[in-house]
């Protein structure tokens, strides 16, 4: 079959590689009808996630149909059409049955990397490096997924390949980073980030009872997203200063809940000593993640405000504000979706039409032109939200 | 070798801390050995420690060379945390598994199915009611056997043994199982203490079986668990890569 495979930094190639198999008794194999990028693969290509070797197969937001199954996958069936969960549960370990699939215990064949770095290795997750598993990605024909039972999700008739797609990733962690956020009636939420994660933080804050959100991104196409789709107001970080537009969104409050949509590579804070204090020692390898979004979140939170953070991060971060958060008697969520606890309710909201995704499919193309679609994605060029590869 | 000497051999601290890890007390080896590090130098400390090239991440690269962590870039392991200095001689591995002590110990009860735990051990027969012939390949398929014999065994808590004369590596061994607050499962606690002639521990264990005991005892305890919850042990093995991967591995 044809995937698309990390070769290096900035290296993709599309390259025919081996049929994946069965090689556990509850792995599917699911035939690709839609793969798409997410931007959590930036982090995998411009090389902040160590732990990527030569020919990995790169993509974890898919759906396509069930082809194959091992004799204990029970609950699907061949022909089905399915989503999967980009993060791997085994759905048996304490974590998995209190819903927190992404700490799944058992799914990480490679735990020796996190053990090291993290202290407990956490969930596999696919196409997202050896320290995460070293499963192979969804930008192929075929992909095995294990413990099928537990990750993969039949998709509702009434839901469109396009919109299901996003189901796998995107969705459930945007509904995620305001589930955790506990919204309550009144609330204002700041998304820092329009891409695909942010719109769906936003739309579901929204859904959640937010009275107001706020999203806040530099390029116009998504902040027009941000506010025609996703219901929100938009801002212009390079535009206005931030701390200042939200206080005066707020009556001086600042937001009640601050949603981290961005990561480990935030721009914008290029004209301060603090940006180029994190970019050169993220490239001297003594820090990992440049922090500027979470420094702006602190400051400008509510007092006794949520943070809630979905944006990757990866190592170690510096000059963290500790004393604002402290005193400002701020809470921190984050983590990395656990989607299988989310997927029933966001293909109802879907049914119902108060949630449509598919609006982050901006590009859909062949997977021959996958390392061009990383680039235009990369670079957000051509109002890309999301490229779609049709295998 | 006589099984006192183990016990009260020449090495002051031996037998408390036998007692310590058979007693099953919380802090067991954790709290014996912890230190080493001062965590005060890790704090604010660790920009400068890295931009003055302190070698802050060497018990980590050591495990690196004795194969408990795969190779990385240098940039990846300076930049992670120490952990305590190890005794060589001694390993211990914690784990809550979900399910019931009397599952756990009937698994282990059957030393048949300590194959499964530790690769490198090919069978283990059970020659009568408290001796067992183990039989284990190292590096190159050189053959290793001995015997052991069962101490101790408490009904759903507890397995001891130790091996007899004939042992190239004398060792004890202590599996102890305890119920885990809160419906959480199982505790589950494996002892391994290495008394191999010439007191060097850890390097004689990673010569026969090619791996660190610390990361035998850890490895087998994370396969008792992924067996016992998840079914299978997951794995990556004979799934589709690129070409360049592929060229990697058949080198
Ligand atoms: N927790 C999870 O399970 C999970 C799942 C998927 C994605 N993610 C992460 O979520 C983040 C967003 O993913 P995505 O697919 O939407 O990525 P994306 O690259 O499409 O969008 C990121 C957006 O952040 C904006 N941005 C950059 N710096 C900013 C700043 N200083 N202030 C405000 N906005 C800024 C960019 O302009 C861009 O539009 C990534 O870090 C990704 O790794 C996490
Ligand atoms: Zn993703
Ligand atoms: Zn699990």
């Amino acid at each position: 079959m044809r995937a698309l495979c990390w070769n290096g930094v900035n290296d993709l190639r599309v390259e025919r590689v081996p049929d994946p198999r069965i090689l556990g008794p509850r792995d599917a194999i699911i035939k690709v009808n839609l793969s798409s990028v997410c931007g959590s693969d930036l982090h995998l290509i411009d090389g902040y996630v160590p732990t990527m070797k030569p020919g990995d197969i790169i993509g974890h937001e898919f759906m396509g149909e069930v082809v194959e199954k091992g004799p204990e996958v029970l609950r699907l069936n061949r022909g089905d059409r399915v989503i999967t969960v980009s993060i791997i549960g085994c759905g048996k370990c304490w974590h998995c049955e209190h819903e927190e699939y992404s700490l799944c215990d058992n799914s990480n064949p490679q735990p020796a990397y996190e053990e090291a770095a993290y202290g407990h290795c956490t969930a596999g997750i696919f196409g997202y490096s050896h320290a995460f598993g070293g499963y192979a990605g969804s930008h192929a024909e075929y992909i095995r997924v294990p413990f099928a039972d537990t990750n993969c999700f039949r998709v509702p008739d009434g839901v469109r390949d396009e919109q299901a797609v996003f189901v796998s990733d995107a969705v459930p962690t945007g509904y995620m980073a305001a589930d955790m956020a506990g919204i309550k009636p009144g609330d204002v939420v700041a998304v820092w980030g329009c891409g695909g994660v942010g719109q769906m933080a936003m739309r579901s804050a929204l859904l959640m009872g937010a009275e107001k959100v706020i999203g806040i991104d530099r390029y116009p196409d998504r902040l027009k997203a941000a506010q025609m789709k996703a219901g929100a107001e938009p801002l212009d970080y390079t535009r206005v200063d931030v701390y200042d537009a939200l206080l005066a969104m707020t009556g001086g409050r600042g937001p009640d809940v601050c949603i981290d949509a961005v990561g480990m590579e935030a721009d914008g804070f290029d004209t301060g000593v603090e940006y180029w204090y994190d970019r050169t020692k993220q490239a001297l390898g003594l820090e990992n993640d440049r922090s500027g979004v979470l420094r702006q979140m602190i400051q400008c939170c509510r007092k006794g405000g949520t943070l809630s953070i979905v944006g990757v991060y990866g190592g170690f971060i510096d000059k963290f504000p500790m004393g604002a958060a402290m005193n400002k008697g701020l809470t921190f969520r984050m983590g990395q979706q656990h989607g299988q606890r989310y997927v029933k309710r966001l293909f109802e909201h879907i049914e119902k039409g108060e949630l449509d995704p598919s609006y982050l499919l901006t590009h859909k193309w062949s997977l021959d032109d996958g390392p061009r679609g990383y680039r235009m994605f990369k670079e957000k060029n051509d109002d890309c939200m999301r490229v779609v590869f049709a295998p | 070798m006589a099984l006192d000497t183990l016990t009260d051999g020449p090495e002051a601290g031996t037998t408390e801390r036998w007692v310590a890890i058979m007693g099953g007390t919380a802090l067991g080896l954790a709290g014996l050995r912890r230190g080493s590090w001062a965590l005060a130098a890790l704090g604010g400390g660790l920009f400068l420690a890295g931009a003055a090239g302190v070698p802050l991440a060497e018990p980590v690269a050591r495990r690196v060379r004795e194969g408990g962590l795969p190779a990385m870039r240098r940039m990846d392991v300076a930049g992670l945390l120490p952990t305590m200095d190890r005794d060589p001689t001694t390993t211990q591995a914690n784990v809550t598994i979900a399910t019931e002590p009397e599952k756990l110990f009937r698994f282990w009860r059957n030393f048949g199915n300590l194959t499964k735990l530790f690769p490198h051990l090919d069978a283990v027969e059970v020659q009568s009611d408290t001796e067992s012939c183990w039989k284990a390949h190292g590096p190159g398929g050189m053959r290793v056997v001995w015997h052991s014999r069962l101490d101790k065994v408490r009904e759903n808590e507890l397995i001891t043994w130790h091996t007899l004369v004939d042992a190239e590596l004398p060792h004890r061994g202590s599996v102890m199982f305890h119920p885990a607050p809160g419906g959480r499962g199982t505790e589950v606690r494996l002892t391994l203490v290495y008394r191999p002639p010439g007191g060097q521990g850890g390097r004689v264990v990673s010569r026969l079986f090619g791996s660190a005991p610390e990361q035998q005892a850890r490895e087998a305890l994370r396969r008792l668990k992924r067996i016992m919850e998840a079914g299978e042990l997951p794995t990556i093995d004979g799934q589709p890569r690129g070409r360049r991967g592929m060229r990697e591995i058949v080198e």
